[in-house]
């Protein structure tokens, strides 16, 4: 009885969402104070960071045994084309719009109500989920054969697990040990295999058929892992709905805020390109090695990562 | 032979004696420099905005809530846009009773975004309810909320902002106490503005007190040609621009990838290069022009698919959800604004306004259409920069004369790259308020 009246309001809800002409949803308040303040923190941090890039530039004569080792750079030519291959995109455009549509009806809002709880309890399961994620890191770090940032995926895991409190607080980075998570998109890209073609996966987003084979993996490794009996438990679905409204409510992006027709292929170009981009550095990396010590890049790399 | 060659003519004459005269519809001429008044300065300015340390103080906390609203008089929605079905729309309430600034965003632009945040939170700071608009040529407006699908037209969007307008404000939460309303906007939701205060001081629905118009152009088309320049000379013209441009950000971005040692691509590293690449004044107009095609290639999609001109989408056969848009994308991306107004915009004005010209229809959008009440209504106030990308020496000089000591000129800024900045901040509301009082010296 109980249950059918639930039913019944649920439905009369539904359908009355459905049918208003007018709905006002109360969204996460901003703050602009804080907000400016950490704009200018950060433009700050970026002036000096090119002023000392440009110091030692200058002091090193431009770095001329780096140029040598360093891979040619990047020619207009070298660009891929604009457009990009998409053989499923019938079953592509109807999977975004099946995820525009959930996001709209269920993801966004419950992402949104979650925003409203205290902000170091989100940033505790944030590093909790990002903790456990180390563990796949440094897995594939090893098979990527980058064994330093492996041991620094490795050295995260076993500080925030012990003096982090089971990974609920990123000691780690105040120790300039910055979060730099991998998967098994990456390893596979390093180990020479093409993006393929273009992928909308339900639920997740963008892909590639590189990059879902590489979250399959990712999955199944942490799945096989199994830290702590969190993957094969009775609380393994909850941790995953968890953790994906912990990921959703740190992205931004908003189906068809663009409101324009082409967002798909906006989306498209653009998640493409950015991967390309991603993998000319894994090459240039490779024939990087050896060369010039990394510290003063990695301090770079380190200044606006820590979230 | 020759009877055919009679009869063609004779065929040719007498279509051209039923149908009316066709004018040749001439793209509108572009006075003056491709970057309008803008120097090296300005370019920077207009692609950066205003540096955070140098934002006016903003409140600690704005709440926010987001409106979708049906209105009554949308055409029927096409199937591509079935996301565009209901106008979106962001509200800031005061718990206590407060006037209403009702901001509009510039060309292209949805009704949440950096600058309006800005301005939301200045307003909000002081005492204002806030409501943030798209501009009646984002396509989430135009599919919702325009009467004709067509956008572009001062008028015809202004009626069309002042129907919305009314519906939203008649929908708002029952608590919340207004005590007056002022419109304000920036860029073309500046002129936009203006027109709706014009609007309502025949109409009185919403009763607006004050406008206030933030950078506004002067004349429509004149600036949208600045801007077509300003594209040519940057980027270049013909199919393979944009391509071209493509390549060299491409690498650009690659090689700048490379060196920073990052793991992945983020917003940090997009602005990082962004100021690291923009170097040349050529590329800052790059930049400049290429957001402004952005918006244009949907505002051109949009008018063309609900006027039926046929350009790039076929009356008789528009695309249905699913289909592949990337050709008709790749076509609109080269064509610029002199197009839109030759092939969709004046067609269509030209039919639904029977005595009216391509040059009429220029003339109709310009400020100077409402030049009597700007000059002597003492409630409407401007900001404009001096060194503005879409206005010339003549523009600014008529905005002088016509406000008088109702605007405030600055020397630096750009096209809203001052936005937020402390003293376009505190004038602003001043105006608002009217407490303004002249330029101070």
């Amino acid at each position: 009885m109980k249950r059918a009246a639930a039913m019944a309001l649920l439905a009369l809800a539904v359908c009355g969402c459905a049918s208003q002409s007018v709905s006002i949803r109360s969204l996460p308040s901003e703050h602009p104070a804080a907000q400016n303040a950490a704009a200018a923190e950060s433009a700050a941090a970026f002036a000096a960071a090119v002023a000392t890039a440009n110091a030692a530039a200058g002091e090193t004569g431009g770095g001329a045994e780096a140029a040598q080792e360093a891979p040619p750079p990047v020619t207009p030519e070298d660009a891929p084309s604009m457009y990009t291959y998409d053989p499923w995109e019938r079953l592509n455009r109807f999977t975004y719009r099946f995820n525009a549509r959930f996001d709209e009806a269920l993801f966004l809002p419950v992402s949104n109500a979650y925003r409203r709880v205290p902000s170091p309890i989100r940033s505790g399961v944030h590093n909790f989920f990002g903790n456990l994620s180390e563990v796949d890191s440094v897995i594939n770090y090893t098979l990527q054969w980058r064994l330093k940032l492996g041991v620094r995926s490795l050295g995260r895991f076993v500080i925030n697990s012990t003096i982090g409190i089971g990974g609920l607080f990123d000691v780690a980075a105040k120790l300039k040990l910055p979060a730099a998570p991998t998967g098994l998109s990456t390893t596979l890209a390093k180990w020479g295999m093409h993006p393929g073609p273009y992928l909308v996966i339900p639920l997740l987003g963008p892909s590639t058929l590189r990059d879902g084979l590489g979250y399959l993996g990712d999955y199944a490794t942490e799945y096989a892992v199994d830290v702590a009996k969190l993957y094969r438990g009775d609380a393994s679905w909850g941790l995953a709905v968890v953790n994906a409204v912990d990921q959703r409510s740190n992205i931004s992006f908003r189906y068809y805020s663009t409101g324009s027709p082409f967002e798909y292929e906006n989306i498209r170009f653009l998640y493409v390109r950015k991967r390309l981009i991603e993998d000319e550095g894994l090459r240039a990396k490779v024939a990087k090695k050896g060369a010039k010590s990394t510290t003063q890049q990695e301090n770079a790399a380190a200044q606006p990562a820590g979230k | 032979m020759l009877f055919g060659a009679a009869f063609a003519w004779g065929a040719e004459f007498s279509e051209q004696a039923i149908t009316p005269p066709q004018q040749a519809i001439t793209p509108p001429p572009a006075p003056g420099p491709a970057a309008g008044l803008a120097d090296s300065a300005a370019l920077r300015a207009t692609v950066f905005g205003t540096p955070p340390q140098n934002v006016a103080p903003m409140p600690s906390r704005v709440p926010l809530t987001e409106i979708n609203i049906a209105l009554p008089w949308a055409r029927p929605v096409p199937a591509v846009f079935w996301f565009d079905r209901k106008l979106r729309v962001w509200f800031s309430a005061q718990d206590k009773p407060a006037p209403l600034a009702i901001v509009i965003s510039g060309t292209g632009s949805d009704g949440n975004n950096s600058k309006l945040s800005t301005l939301r939170g200045a307003l909000y700071g002081a005492g204002y309810h806030v409501l943030t608009m798209p501009s009646p040529t984002f396509p989430g407006f135009i599919v919702s909320a325009s009467s004709t699908g067509v956008a572009g037209d001062l008028m015809q969007d202004g009626h069309d902002l002042y129907a919305a307008m009314q519906q939203i404000v008649a929908h708002l939460p029952r608590k919340v106490q207004i005590t007056e309303i002022d419109v304000l906007g920036y860029s073309l939701g500046g002129a936009n503005a203006a027109i709706v205060k014009s609007i309502d001081a025949h109409e009185r629905k919403l009763k607006i007190h004050r406008a206030v118009m933030i950078d506004p152009p002067v004349s429509l088309f004149a600036s949208i040609g600045r801007l077509d320049k300003l594209f040519a000379a940057s980027i270049g013209t013909g199919g393979d621009a944009i391509e071209r441009l493509y390549r060299r950000l491409y690498a650009a971005l690659a090689n700048l990838y490379r060196a920073s040692d990052r793991v992945e691509i983020d917003e940090d590293f997009i602005l990082g290069a962004a100021a690291a690449a923009l170097k040349t004044d050529a590329e800052f107009s790059a930049a400049i022009a290429l957001s402004f095609r952005i918006d244009l290639v949907n505002v051109f999609f949009a008018g063309d698919l609900y006027a039926g001109t046929g350009v790039v989408v076929d009356p008789q056969h528009p695309p249905r959800v699913g289909d592949s848009l990337e050709e008709t994308q790749r076509i609109l991306r080269s064509k610029p604004f002199s197009e839109y107004f030759t092939k969709v915009f004046a067609p269509y004005y030209l039919r639904q306004r029977p005595n009216s010209t391509p040059a009429s229809l220029i003339a109709d959008n310009r400020l100077d259409i409402i030049g009597g009440p700007l000059r002597d209504d003492p409630d409407y106030y401007a900001q404009a920069n001096s060194d503005d990308v879409i206005l010339n020496q003549q523009e600014l000089a008529w905005l002088r004369q016509t406000l008088g000591s109702k605007i405030s000129v600055y020397d630096h800024g750009g096209h809203l790259g001052n936005i937020g900045e402390r003293q376009q901040v505190s004038d602003m509301l001043d105006m608002l308020a009217g407490r303004w009082t002249g330029a101070a010296k």
